[in-house]
């Protein structure tokens, strides 16, 4: 029998670095379950249409027999805050631990792979447990760089802000547009 | 994201890119999500940071990337 084992995505950061890569089938590459908590997904996929979230739902769906979103606690209490108009901000990485908690418990031999963002991990403390690894959005990229699975970790990375700030251009073109339809309304109204 | 003033969201993104700032400190200066962040190192002409393999997580980190090179390796050997 194979250790159970999974790759625990705890933050948005990672799926949308690579989806504006165009990389997200990345993930796969070890041939590992992927594990996405809910708050996680919901986090990312929130706002229907946004840049980046229908790729991460389309992908998704697209490998359901490796990516599994699994629910959680936090994940309830993430809709609770949203519905009282509450922060939800870092409830993605409460609602990974509980999944690795839950994870753990299944089996004495089961293994997780915890995916951060490169910036947290490299400064905070993560509470860790013998049978738990932890990877990094670059240490992952380096990795399948050095496999020879990827042209390069940086490639991805600046593919990703490159597109990222394309959106971000359409974003600011679409909320200046409705301010002024905003001001012409007001203005008609005053007529 | 709204209150962030754009000077200073040009120096968290610079120093977020230098591995000096977190994500989740811009998170707490206001960034709404990490497409934002994206977008301003892409305006900037700079990329999101990769962690110097140091700081509190090496151990687990070290073991995290051996875990996938064998993981990569067993999966790419026929």
């Amino acid at each position: 029998m194979t250790t159970p084992f999974s790759l625990i995505v705890t933050d948005t950061s990672p799926l949308f670095t690579l989806v504006m890569a165009d990389a997200l089938d990345v993930l796969l590459r070890p041939n590992l379950p992927v594990t996405i908590p809910d708050a996680v997904y919901f986090e990312a996929t929130r706002v229907r249409g946004a840049p980046g979230a229908d790729g991460i739902v389309e992908w998704i769906n697209a490998h359901l027999d490796a990516v599994r979103l699994v629910p959680t606690e936090i994940g309830i209490d993430q809709q609770r805050r949203l519905e009282e108009g509450r922060s939800i901000r870092g409830l993605g990485e409460l609602a990974a631990i509980e999944a690795l908690d839950r994870y753990i418990r299944t089996s004495p031999s089961a293994t997780a792979l915890l995916l951060f963002e490169d910036s947290d991990i490299g400064r905070r403390r993560a509470v860790i447990d013998d049978r738990v690894a932890l990877i990094s959005t670059g240490d992952f990229l380096r990795e399948l760089e050095r496999a020879g699975l990827i042209q390069s970790a940086d490639h991805i990375l600046d593919l990703a802000s490159q597109r990222g700030r394309n959106v971000e251009r359409q974003r600011r073109a679409v909320s200046g547009e409705a301010v002024r339809r905003g001001l012409r309304e007001q203005l008609r109204g005053r007529e | 994201m709204g209150t962030i003033l754009p000077a200073d969201r040009t120096g968290l993104l610079r120093g977020y890119a230098a591995g000096a700032v977190t994500w989740r400190d811009l998170r707490e200066q206001g960034f709404d999500d990490y497409i934002q962040v994206l977008g301003g190192l892409g305006e900037l002409g700079l990329r999101p940071p990769m962690a110097p393999m140091s700081g509190p997580n090496v151990e687990a980190r070290r073991r995290g990337r051996a875990l996938i090179a064998r993981l990569l390796r067993a999966h790419a050997d026929p």
